[in-house]
């Protein structure tokens, strides 16, 4: 696409810019953009694709004017191992490790 | 109007000890440290579920006693300032990136920063976007000056982790499977209707939406996003832009200077 | 000032968001619904979208759960102003709080929580209600509490607490039938005794809830108010008695915790909609 090869430090013409707009415009309006789309939200060009999760949780927490009968577990959070679907998740700057956490 | 009785109560409510304080009763006469720990109880059990509704994939990610323990420490800590809930722990994602426990899952304070955007977001003012048609009629005269208002539930998070798949991955928008690589991702979130969204930015698209969001003009946020990635596709982006609903309005450089 | 009873004097339920699709699917035998204030204080979104569809079509009744009436130090502000706001926006039929505090020095603890009752408190309480209805332009209710410990500097009944207020504020008064039999349960004490000597003629609304069963220090009973499970027969009883006495009263069914799907929560609503109209028919008759 042209505008990649515009260089930072030159002034952007309107034109090309203009250019751009109108590419993007018929994008939007082309067909295979209102059709669903596989979920794979880091492949996808433009803004990727929209996901919603589950948007009741967007909603954070609601008030209550009860009680509970649930008891908190008063544990020492360092005593805790993260039991969850992180162990599937390696990144260079950490591994995820089950393993327990020294204190 | 001396206030003894509500200091001592609510210290104790929020300390580290299980105390009490004076001057409480019960009828049975015996000294009524279990009728005390309801209210304690209460105080921290709700907080810690209004942590964990307002970042359900955490909650996923390192299971219910690890957030509830961890919450547990927040609590303590960063007590709420307001009877606003849903904007409860707006400082848990720093909480958690000096967690010790939570060392070894660096990913875990961006998720939280996530998830709080999302609940922002969900409260965030109405607006309606500027659909294609407003983009249609621009002068290409002054395109590069036009400035852009966005969408007042927008919000653009840069990160080193891979935040969006993730996020996908805990939340039933993708299939749960192993990550390896770890490449990062900067996610936009916006409410341009009734439903939150989260899209993963192309390269150079937080740049580029974040000197927008500064109120920069048009052609020095391209600038940005040139500088940030030299590969910056220009139309995709723009196309990005108009589709995802982020922009609320143009202002146009007439209107800047009357 | 007369008690203002603009709720319709039938059975309503507490709103739930994921009850909003069932409610406005179709029509519901509802006779109002109450929401939290506080969950209604964001800019926009959909809270704001179904709070607007519900009010089309229901009466509503909005109950705060954060101005800490019961509190030592001042009302926030802030806080009534927002309530001002959304009541200005919604123009509800009812606004009603709690007898409790939940703040304390910029600290929200989230839970409502109890104060002793004495000539000081009662001055306070009365300050913060006339505080409150003069920011609203409008009569409030006060809400009875669950409690679970007493404080040894109590001095007054809470009936008369309660009766006190009202006479000097003219506000209304919110009879929650489950706190009445929890606080009795908790303090050894007769729930009937407390309804016998409850100012009935100032109730503009009843609260109907769950509780949970739990034991004390001494091993007695503990009853905690957790508003998640159906009401308990005892409840029932008490409040088919208070109605035989009062007539038919707005009712509200309240299910905030592991709420049910919405027909097991409407069925509770039919429940005292039929002990209501089984007594708007003994007047009748």
């Amino acid at each position: 696409m042209s505008s990649n090869t515009v260089p930072a430090r030159t002034a952007l013409a309107n034109a090309t810019i203009a250019g751009s707009f109108a590419a993007a415009l018929a994008m939007i309006a082309a067909p295979a953009f209102a059709a669903p789309k596989p979920p794979q939200p880091t492949m996808d060009k433009c803004f990727g694709i929209a996901m919603k999760g589950e948007n009741d949780c967007a909603a954070g927490a609601g008030t209550t004017c009860a009680g509970t009968a649930k008891t908190d577990y008063q544990g020492d959070a360092w005593k805790y191992v993260a039991k969850g679907t992180c162990a599937s998740i390696k990144t260079p700057k950490g591994t995820g490790s089950l393993e327990p956490i020294k204190s | 109007m001396p206030a003894t009785f509500e200091t001592s109560f609510a210290k104790a409510l929020l300390g580290a000890e299980a105390t009490f304080p004076p001057g409480i009763a019960a009828h049975t006469g015996a000294v009524p440290a279990r009728r005390f720990a309801v209210y304690r109880n209460n105080v921290m059990a709700s907080l810690g579920a209004a942590l964990a509704q307002r970042h359900p994939v955490i909650e996923r990610l390192v299971g219910g006693e690890f957030l509830a323990a961890m919450a547990r420490q927040f609590v303590m800590q960063h007590p709420p300032r307001s009877p606003l809930l849903a904007q409860y722990g707006e400082e848990f994602a720093d909480f958690i990136a000096a967690f010790e426990p939570a060392r070894e899952l660096p990913y875990l304070a961006d998720i939280a920063r996530l998830e709080a955007a999302r609940t922002r977001a969900y409260h965030a003012e109405d607006a309606t976007p500027l659909g294609g048609d407003g983009f249609a009629a621009l002068d290409a005269e002054t395109l590069g000056d036009i400035r852009l208002q966005l969408h007042p539930s927008a919000a653009i998070l840069r990160s080193p982790f891979p935040i969006v798949t993730i996020w996908a991955m805990n939340s039933g928008e993708l299939e749960l499977q192993p990550i390896e690589t770890g490449q990062g991702e900067d996610a936009l979130v916006v409410r341009p209707h009734l439903d939150v969204e989260i899209r993963a930015l192309p390269p150079g698209g937080a740049a580029f939406l974040q000197s927008l969001a500064g109120g920069r003009p048009l052609r020095d946020a391209i600038g940005a996003a040139l500088a940030d990635h030299a590969g910056f596709d220009l139309t995709g982006n723009l196309a990005g832009l108009i589709g995802s609903g982020v922009v609320r309005a143009i202002l146009s450089p007439a209107e800047r200077t009357p | 000032m007369p008690i203002a009873a603009h709720l319709p004097a039938s059975a309503g339920v507490g709103f739930k968001p994921e009850h909003a699709a069932a409610i406005l699917a179709a029509a519901q035998p509802i006779g109002f619904f109450e929401v939290h204030a506080e969950n209604y204080m964001g800019a926009g979104g959909p809270p704001h979208a179904q709070l607007t569809a519900l009010r089309e079509r229901y009466a509503l009744s909005v109950h705060g759960v954060g101005l800490s009436i019961g509190s030592t130090g001042p009302l926030d502000r802030a806080h009534l102003t927002r309530l001002r706001q959304l009541c200005d926006r919604y123009a509800p039929a009812s606004f009603s709080e709690h007898l409790a505090w939940s703040s304390h020095d910029g600290v929200y603890f989230n839970d409502l929580l109890p104060l002793p009752y004495t000539g000081q408190t009662l001055a306070r309480v009365a300050e913060h209600v006339d505080e409150v209805q003069t920011a609203l332009g409008r009569q409030m209710l006060l809400e009875n509490p669950s409690t679970y410990l007493d404080f040894a500097e109590s001095t007054i009944a809470e009936v008369d607490f309660l009766a006190e207020i009202s006479r000097r504020t003219g506000c209304g008064l919110l009879l929650d039938i489950n706190n009445v039999f929890v606080s009795a349960t908790n303090h050894g004490t007769s729930a009937m005794d407390y309804l016998d000597r409850f100012p009935l003629h100032r109730v503009a609304e009843i609260h109907l809830g769950g509780h949970d069963a739990d034991t004390g220090d001494a091993g007695e009973p503990l009853l905690i108010d957790s508003h998640r499970v159906a009401v308990a027969d005892e409840v029932w009883a008490l409040y088919r008695e208070v109605i035989a006495r009062t007539g038919a009263l707005p009712t509200l069914i309240e299910w905030d915790n592991d709420v049910p799907d919405w027909p097991v929560l409407r069925a509770e609503a039919v429940a005292a909609q039929r002990i209501l109209s089984g007594a708007a028919r003994a007047s009748a008759a």
